[in-house]
């Protein structure tokens, strides 16, 4: 493991370092891609923060590594690589809410892909881990989108903390951006570009005259579109956003019900054409303040109008004025960086390493 | 004080005649009239006059709304007063054949549809129209509410400006 060992004058000059715990749910692309950046980064997270990230289990839908001490990292994301999990030394046949249950940990880090209407498994999983005095952090929306304030409100009743700041915009830092440094605005309103791929297919079909039939299909073969994709063309995904944003940055109690949803399945390559020669794009746009997803024109001029699958969040608020924050809103890697964030803020508020 | 006024109306006969008669008869002396017919179906008119006092100018306002002649913009001395807001509308259905004139009409009792553009690959596909529309700051509610209405009715995807 790269950067793994401290040399003897470091062992000994430095005090016991913490050490936080962590339970991985979900050993997909995101979980992947967060074990690939702790194998990465675990020096620099000694070096700069004095903990040391363990991870104690990795939960699979038909199992679970689990070391007391320690699955490493670097052979498990080897052997899932091979889809050979299951050869690993610490492979157990145990279910992950057993394991969330059982297994010592400080922080769960729920990373499943969620049922939209029912949250779980997603759900199930946060709910076991706070009931066992465990911190969460995810990147699954669906759990929060369904039940955001009974979550909310679990965790503070058993005084664990939630961090969920992956689930909107990938990397972009927009929940923790507003908690920790915007305390003294209130937010007039939210709205942004929060689905990479149907701004990737928006852009295609602006750009290159693509039909969406083709860009979506140029999507696929790139990786960036699911092998089902109706969420992401039909606005599901920004309205499930878009509720997340709406109850954990403006307190409004809203639910997917509450969103008047329309997709860019009927955009043509001629409003398209129009829109341009009118110095206008056609973007699929969350807005909070009007509880809608729906494509909208925006000027070519405006901050929102970003290309390709990068997303772009608005904050207009009545103190710091208009904000706006661009970058990728999907990626392993990327996405990894807003669920390293929630991990190191928890750690940091001491709910780890005893 | 001297006013500067762009007016906007339909482009039909003694349309502007209709328009300057409230000027004249609330004591506003006319400098200038220009107009041009560079917009869809209207007419842009630029008038210069003079009035006494504030009175004048909200008693002018008032008839000319009641004319359903659309006042865009208000200079007072050289200074902005009043102006309109533009906003861009895309159609996407079977505009035309779903009288489009209906559709101008109605969204006309609230702002003003200043300009169109439609495209139409065939008459059998459905066509984007894109247009703009004057309002009243205070309107912007009713117009969208209107135009939302319309394209319900209609069956259009509506696409609004942010």
């Amino acid at each position: 493991m790269r950067g793994e060992k401290l040399s003897p004058a470091e062992v000994a000059v430095k005090p016991k370092m913490k050490t936080v715990k962590l339970i991985v749910v979900g050993f997909g692309t995101i979980g992947r891609g967060v074990l690939e950046v702790l194998s990465e980064k675990r020096r620099l997270v000694r070096e700069r923060y004095g903990f040391d990230l363990q991870v104690s289990a990795v939960c699979e839908i038909d199992g679970s590594l689990i070391n007391h001490q320690g699955v490493n990292v670097d052979s498990a994301l080897r052997l899932a690589a091979a889809k050979k999990l299951r050869d690993h030394p610490d492979w157990k046949q145990k279910k992950s809410l057993e394991v969330i249950r059982e297994v010592d940990a400080d922080i769960v880090l729920e990373l499943t892909p969620g049922n939209i209407r029912t949250g779980e498994p997603g759900l199930g999983h946060i709910r076991a881990a706070f009931e066992s005095g465990k911190s969460v952090v995810t990147s699954n929306k669906s759990p929060l989108a369904k039940s955001f304030y009974e979550l909310k409100a679990l965790a503070e009743k058993k005084r664990v903390l939630f961090g969920y700041e992956a689930t909107v915009g990938g990397a972009i830092p927009i929940i923790n951006l507003y908690r920790d440094n915007l305390g003294i605005n209130v937010v007039r309103s939210i709205y942004g570009i929060l689905n990479g791929t149907s701004n990737f297919i928006l852009t295609k079909m602006f750009e290159e005259d693509l039909s969406l039939a083709t860009a979506l299909k140029e999507a696929q073969e790139l990786g960036i579109a699911e092998t089902d994709p109706a969420y992401d063309i039909d606005g599901t995904d920004t309205a499930v956003k878009l509720v997340i944003l709406a109850n954990s940055i403006m307190d409004r109690h809203v639910s997917l019900e509450d969103v008047s949803v329309t997709g860019i399945e009927d955009i043509t390559l001629e409003s398209l054409e129009l829109a341009k020669k009118h110095g206008f794009a056609i973007k699929l746009v969350g807005d909070v303040g009007s509880m809608e997803v729906s494509p909208r024109l925006v000027h070519l001029s405006h901050p929102l109008n970003v290309s390709g699958t990068l997303n772009a969040i608005m904050l207009d608020t009545d103190v710091a004025g208009t904000l706006t924050l661009v970058g990728h809103g999907a990626g392993k890697i990327e996405t990894a960086s807003s669920i390293f964030s929630d991990i190191l803020n928890i750690a940091k508020a001491g709910g780890c390493g005893k | 004080m001297k006013i500067d006024m762009v007016l906007r109306m339909r482009d039909v006969p003694g349309m502007l005649v209709k328009a300057l008669d409230p000027i004249s008869r609330h004591g506003g002396n006319i400098i200038s009239v220009t107009h041009s017919r560079d917009e869809v179906d209207a007419v842009s008119v630029n008038v210069s006059f003079k009035v006494k006092d504030q009175s004048s100018l909200d008693l002018i306002r008032k008839e000319l709304a009641k004319q359903r002649v659309h006042v865009f913009r208000i200079e007072v001395e050289g200074r902005k007063y009043y102006t309109k807001k533009s906003l861009s509308y895309i159609l996407i259905g079977h505009v035309i054949d779903t009288d489009i004139r209906d559709t101008i009409d109605r969204i006309n009792t609230i702002g003003l549809v200043s300009g169109i553009e439609v495209v139409m690959t065939s008459p059998k596909q459905k066509s984007s129209v894109l247009m703009d529309v004057e309002i009243d700051e205070k309107s912007d509610g009713a117009v969208r509410e209107m135009v939302e209405k319309i394209c319900a009715e209609k069956s259009f995807l509506l696409l609004r400006s942010l």
